[in-house]
This record gives C-alpha cells, structure tokens and sequence, in this order.
C-alpha cells in the first residue's frame, strides 16, 4: 500500500508541471502575450513614469526575459527544492527546503499565497454547508428511487431530475435573486455579498430584548411544526384538502407582499402554491412529507410570531451570514444532488439483484433490513468516491455562484485573474487546484480500498 | 427504462447495428421531444437571416422590385443554406449514411470556398433607412421578415420618434422586449440559435477526434505510449475544465471559430479515456488478433476493426458532452468572455440582473432556451444509453 502511494505521489509531479506548462504556454503564447508594457497599458503617465514602471516591472517578474526563463523562474520560486539566488540575482546555492513563493499578484500588489488564504475559507464555507443537503436529498430520492424501479415515483423522480440537472446554474441564480433578493418582488433575501455591513458590529448570536418574546418564538416553532406533522399525520382527504386551503392561502400573502399588488398574479401564486402544497400533502412517501410539513408549519409559526414582535430584535452576526447564504447554497446543492441521486441510484439497484440480498431475504429478514443493513451500506462505496472527487470540483462550480451573488470567493478571484491577466494569480490558482483534484483522486482510491477489502493496490 | 425499453422491437434481419440502435431511440418519447427541438432550432439557425432581420425580404421603389436582405446575405448564411437543402434532397432520396456524409461533407467545403470568394455583402447596414424611407412613402410597398429587427439593430423602433428605452419589457413591438442597447431579444435569440448549435456540434467534434485518436493509441499500443498519454489526459482532467477554458478564452481573441476549438481543444479527455479502456479490452480478443495475423496496416486495425465495436459508449458520451459544451459557451458568455458584439444566449441572460433591477424576459426567454436545448441533448443521450448498454436495459 505505502509503495503504492509513493508512485502515485510521485507521479503526480509530472502532471502538475504538466499542467502550469500548458497554462503558462498558453499565457505566452497570447496574442499580446504578458510584458512590462502590456500590464501599464491604458494607464495614464508620463513617459518617464512609464519607463520606470516598466524597468521595475521586468525587474520583479522577468518579464523582459524568454518565455522558457520565465517559465523555470518562475518554477523555481514555487518548487520547495530549488536553487537560492542572491541580490544581484546571481544562483548562491541548492537548497532542498528552500520553501516556496508563489509570487506576488501583479494587480493587489500582495502575495498570492496571502490572497488565497484570504479567499478559500469563503469558497470551502459555501461548499461544506451544501454538501450536508446534497448527500441527505440525494440518498433519499436515489434510495427510494431504486427501490421502487419502474414505478412511478423512480420514473417521475429520473425525469425530472435530468430536467433539474439541466438547469444552467446561472438561470437559477438570476432567477433566485431577481425574485427573492430584488425590491421588484419579494425583497427576502439579500442580493450579494456574504453580510451586511452592520453585521460586522453586532453580537455573534442572535437575541431579543424580552426573554419572554424569544420563549414566544420557540413556542410559535414547536407549535408550527406540531401542527405541521400532525397534519401530516392525518387521514389522506383531510390533509390534502386543508394543505391546499393553506397554500392558496399562503399565495396571497405572497402576492399581498408584491411592491405593486395584482389580483390575478395573487390568484396564480395561490393555485400554484396549493398545488404544491396539496401535492405534498398527497404523497405516500411519510418521511419527505412528515419532514417537510413539519419545517413548513415552523417556518410559518416563526413567522406568525416574529410579526407580533416588538422589534427588539438584534440579527446578530450569525444569523446574517445565514440568511447571506440561504440563495447561493441552493444554487450549489441542487446541481449536485441531481447527479450523486442518479448514482446512488444505479448502485443501490445494483446491490439488490446481488445473490447475497437475495440470501438475506431468503434468510427472512425484513425488507427494510435487508435494504439499510446490507444493500444501503455496500452501495456507499460509489458515493464515497464521489465524494472525494466532489470538492474541487466544487471549487470550479462556485466560479459562478461566487460571481453572481458577488462573493468574494475563489472562484470570483480567478475569474477576475483571468481577466486582468494576473499571470501569478492564475499560475497559483492552477497549481492549488490541479493539486487539490489529484489529491482528490488520491483520497478517493485510498477510501475504496479502505471500505472494499476486495480492492488492493499491491 | 421506461415501457418502451423494457420490450425493445424485435431486431430485423439484415439490419444494422446503427439503424437498430436509431430504431430503439426513437421508441422513446423523450428522445422525441429532443431530437424536435434540436430540429426546430436547426430551422431556425440556417434561416435567421428570413426570419428576423431589419432588411426588407421585398421592396418596390419607382416599380423596381429589390431585395436587400438577398444583397446583405453573408458567406456564412449562404453556406448554412447550401448546406441545408443538400442535407434534406440526400435524405429525401433515401442516401446511405456515407453518401449523405460524403454529400454534406463536399458541399460544406464548395459552398464555403464560393460563398467566401463570390458573396460580399456591403460592409456597413444602416437599418434606419428602410424606414425613414417607408415613412416617407418612397416605397411601392416593403415585405418584411416575421421580426423585422436584425440582431444589432440597437435602439431604434418602428412607428415611434427617438430612441427606444433599452431593456424594455415584452409589448407588441417587440414580442421578447429588448436588450441593455434596445435590441430585439427574439432577432438575437433567433440568430443566437446559430451560435449555440454550432459550439456544440463543431467542439463536440474536434473533442471526439482528439479523444478517439490519442485514446486508441493509448489502449492499443500501451507501454510508453500509454503512460505518457494518461499523464497528458490526467493534466487536462486536474485543472476544471472551466477554469482552463476562462485562462484560454481571456487570453486570445474573441472569435466564434477559435471558441469552438478550445472548447474542443479542453474536453477531449474523458472520450480518450473512455477509448483507451475500450480498446485494451478489445485488443485481446480473437478478431483483432486474426486482424493483426493478416498484417493489416495499423490504420485499419484501429479504425475499421476495433474502433466500430468500442464507439457506442463513446456516442453516448458525446451526447451528452455536446450538452456541456453548449452550457460552456453560455457559462463564459454570461461571465462577459464570450464573443464581443454577436449574439449569445449567455451574454443575453448575464443582462437580467443588470442595474439592480430585475429584467425577467432577458432570464425568462434566453435562459429558457439555453436549459431547453442542454435538456433536450441530455434526453437524447439518456435513450441512446438505454439503447445501446445492455446491461442497463436489463434493470
């Protein structure tokens, strides 16, 4: 096994030079290409300001030097090995542990290492807080979609999740903040950004000016999601009947809250919502409709009480950052969580027509046994790959996100690399993140040999 | 996995493999619906010019009859055009797939060699004219196209003094409302169809052919030659595809042609993959082997023995990976590095949220037609699987 890893570390270095060559070739071989003069252009100043600007700028990065030198220049900076020069730019030494610079970015003027520390949480938070509702959502529908091959909930739940896969993120993110975030319609949520400005003073948690408003609000939740579960509960014409009246009764609000209210929009968001609402109600699946009702009927007591409030409420930093996140997460997890449920699917289909699902239900356990205990845990191992292979590409899919809600992320910090032909910015955002997949990859068959004893690398 | 593909109709005798799989695809309702809106986008594209432009299809002054929007054709519409009638009297005409291609194929390099040398369309279109003219009454009588606004033709209106706001919303001038610089939405979603179609299908293409060539070579060859080209697979697999796209995009120049080509240029690793692994199998089996014992050339051995039986996975990755190429055309358009002036579905969806207002018909109509189109190629793809996998037309 540690042979194993050895050669696959070792064969990842070919790849990442791999990789900065071909992002460095493409840089040069640009029309236009990278120099001194290229990176002052537009810029107004004095001709001699100008040729200043320039020695200076082919001072720090070489710029005035072949491709191919500043290529290994360059190289030599980011390698942990390599040679030391000395101030007149002469080679001093080799040094093994020399550490590495990633240069300094020709737009901020500062280290790239520095900004990227800086951006990466920001993309990782955004991430990790989608991965949680992708996993959950996409093992729930996928594991039921398998069990029920044929079927009408697998039939309906593949088509329209080829449908939801199909969705261009950005369209959904468009569509999300000019009907959420916009003053045209709902103004629920904020349009960009990570907080509000004032949110940076506040107190980190939330809270309220009487203990006894925030006991009202807690009762209001738990009521709400009593309510809502009960309803859940009750007999299939009961609740259908009753969730309809509600969500038509919610589409009026809604429609009510309009800057400029219309009768027949409130109408259309009434029916539209009783449908779905009534639908949810309608399902034979308990626990989605048990779990969404009940978040439903919280959400809606919370609500009800925080409009009784007196507003002595203070946000706190916690909760801004949340409701900050609320659009860009669902932008994020509703594209990955339309693939890993086509793929939980197929694997779980694959374990049950396995012989040893077959002997256990043989055996006379029950179903639900069978599938959890037995099929449920063997089909991990896909998803377990996946997983690992997900989170850089995670950090390409939020180029968009970040750029649409304005996040200054990593994604939004290549794009504007990119853009201002920051050489350094892009060669370190290539190298970190070509790292990041490999070692994915990496991960990702180290774990299948973990969980999967029929696997060996020896 | 529907009805449809759990009783597959019973194979003819005599009949391909390929007419076989198309048969079953066709079965299914959702490859249907696909392969009708990617024909109707097909009509769309190669009669933009008909359909939506600010030239008058026919005009009468002084009892002249002349048609400017024939003047202001451009190699490329006569092209597409030349291209299009060929393609349907081959079908009509019951050719074999290889004529048809050969067809298409001869026509696509005449018709582009004589339309670039003979059609010259003047270089500047002042669509202002026409109706001052009209106005005017200089006209006999004008006969405009459906949408009598060209792509670029910004700020001006029929019927009404000055300069039209931009980004006005859907009315009965203009039936998709107007863009940040008062074009009509529809004549540039109309012509965008071209953009669109094109990527996918050329991109898609130029990946293929990379991926098949260096894939085959890899799996049949192995050894060094395989090494080496997982490396150079593996390096464009590590950086995201987007991001390699964005650095080669912000670097060159804007043109429809050289988008195409990168787009092609970073996606051919997953088909070279998927070729590579498809061939090591198939280099042991007997037929390959007898190939080989024959001394057949090693052109033939790949491309007509071995590269036939491998390629039913690959088509259905290339279903799908016409798909993303299109949805990377609208990504790197919407984040303003796709082509300047020209129509995009991108560009036009990245004005929705411009100026802190809410411009629905520019997320509705163009953002529309982007998921339609990926949607359609995704179906397309999932019926050509069920088709063509075995083993998933089992489950």
């Amino acid at each position: 096994m540690s042979t194993y890893v050895i050669r696959r570390l070792l064969l990842m270095i070919p790849t990442l030079l791999g990789i900065t060559l071909v992002v460095f070739a493409v840089m040069a071989a640009s029309p236009g290409g990278i120099s001194a003069q290229s990176l002052i252009e537009g810029q107004n100043l004095e001709p001699q300001a100008k040729k200043a600007l320039e020695d200076y700028y082919n001072q720090l990065y070489g710029l005035d030097s072949p491709p191919a030198i500043q290529y290994l220049r360059w190289l030599n900076n980011a390698s942990p090995a390599g040679f030391t020069f000395d101030e007149e730019n002469h080679i001093s030494g080799f040094s093994l542990w020399k550490g590495s610079d990633l240069g300094t970015s020709f737009r901020y003027g500062r280290p790239v290492l520095e900004l990227i520390e800086e951006r990466v949480p920001i993309t990782l938070l955004l991430n990790i807080l989608s991965l949680p509702f992708i996993y959950t959502l996409a093992i729930a529908v996928g594991v039921r979609a398998a069990t029920e091959r044929g079927k009408v909930f697998d039939v309906g739940s593949s088509a329209l999740l080829l449908g939801l896969w199909s969705v261009p993120v950005m369209l959904t993110g468009v569509l999300l903040i000019g009907f959420f975030a916009s003053n045209q319609y709902w103004h629920w949520f904020p349009t960009a950004g990570l907080n509000t400005r004032e949110a940076l003073d506040m107190p980190f948690l939330p809270h309220w000016g009487s203990l006894g408003e925030a006991a009202l609000l807690l009762v209001a939740g738990v009521a709400g999601a009593g309510a809502g579960v009960g309803l859940a509960k009750a007999p299939r014409l009961l609740r259908v009947g009753l969730l309809a009246g509600l969500g038509m009764g919610l589409g009026f609000w809604m429609g009510a809250g309009l800057p400029h209210p219309h009768l027949g929009m409130s109408l259309s968001l009434g029916v539209l919502l009783a449908l779905i609402i009534g639908g949810l109600g309608y399902t034979d699946y308990a626990g989605l409709r048990l779990g969404l009702l009940g978040l439903l009927g919280a959400g809606l007591g919370l609500t009800v009480a925080a409009q009784g409030g007196d507003g002595e409420f203070v946000r706190g930093f916690l909760l801004d950052r949340l409701w900050h996140l609320v659009l860009p997460v669902l932008c994020l997890t509703y594209s990955g969580f339309a693939f890993l449920s086509k793929l939980t699917r197929t694997a779980v289909l694959e374990n049950l027509m396995a012989d040893y699902a077959r002997t256990a239900r043989a055996k006379g356990l029950a179903e639900n046994t069978v599938l959890w205990k037995h099929v449920f845990r063997n089909s991990l191992l896909p998803l377990i790959t996946v997983s690992a292979t997900l989170l850089p590409g995670l950090l390409a899919g939020s180029v968009i996100v970040e750029s649409i809600f304005s996040i200054e992320g990593m994604g939004k910090l290549a794009v504007e690399a990119v853009q201002t032909r920051d050489r350094e910015l892009v060669l370190s955002i290539t190298l970190i993140s070509g790292l990041l997949t490999l070692a994915g990859y990496l991960i990702a068959d180290l774990c299948y040999a973990i969980a999967d004893p029929r696997v060996s690398y020896d | 996995m529907s009805r449809a593909a759990s009783s597959p109709p019973p194979p003819r005798r005599g009949q391909s493999y390929m007419a076989q799989v198309t048969r079953q695809v066709l079965t299914q309702w959702g490859a249907r619906l696909g392969l009708a809106w990617i024909g109707l986008l097909g009509i769309l594209a190669v009669f933009a010019p008909f359909l939506a432009s600010s030239h008058p299809l026919l005009l009468s002054q002084d009892g002249q009859m002349d048609s400017p929007l024939l003047r202001y054709l451009s190699p490329a519409d006569v092209t597409l055009l030349a291209l299009f009638f060929t393609a349907l009297i081959l079908a009509l005409a019951r050719a074999s797939f290889r004529a048809w291609l050969g067809g298409v194929g001869s026509m696509l390099i005449l018709a582009g060699v004589l339309s670039t040398a003979l059609v010259q369309p003047p270089a500047l279109a002042i669509y202002e004219q026409y109706r001052q003219q009209e106005a005017a009454g200089d006209y006999d009588w004008v006969l405009y196209a459906p949408i009598p606004y060209s792509p670029k033709d910004y700020q001006r209106d029929r019927g009404e003094t000055g300069l039209q706001p931009p980004l006005a919303s859907p009315q009965a001038n203009h039936w998709f409302g107007t863009g940040e610089n008062g074009a009509d939405v529809l004549a540039r979603m109309i012509h965008a169809s071209r953009i669109a179609l094109g990527i996918g299908f050329v991109a898609t293409s130029i990946a293929l052919l990379l991926g098949i060539l260096i894939g085959g070579l890899m799996g049949y060859l192995s050894g060094v030659v395989d090494i080496i080209g997982m490396r150079l697979v593996e390096i464009f697999e590590a950086v995201p595809t987007l991001f390699l796209l964005l650095t080669f995009v912000a670097f060159f120049e804007r043109s429809l042609y050289l988008l195409m080509v990168i787009i092609g240029l970073t996606s051919w690793s997953g088909y070279a993959r998927y070729v590579r692994a498809e061939f090591l199998r198939l280099r042991q089996q007997d037929f390959v082997q007898a190939a080989l014992a024959c001394g057949l050339p090693l052109r033939s051995i790949l491309f007509r023995h071995m590269l036939p039986n491998g390629i039913g996975p690959i088509l259905v990755a290339a279903s799908f990976g016409v798909a993303s190429a299109i949805l990377a055309e609208a990504v790197l358009s919407f984040l303003g590095l796709g082509l300047v002036d020209d129509p995009s579905w991108g560009q036009m969806l990245n004005q929705a949220v411009k100026s802190s207002t809410f411009n629905w018909w520019m997320a509705a109509f163009p953002g529309g037609a982007i998921f339609f189109t990926v949607f359609a190629y995704n179906l397309i793809g999932e019926a050509l699987r069920d088709a063509i996998d075995p083993y998933l037309k089992k489950s």
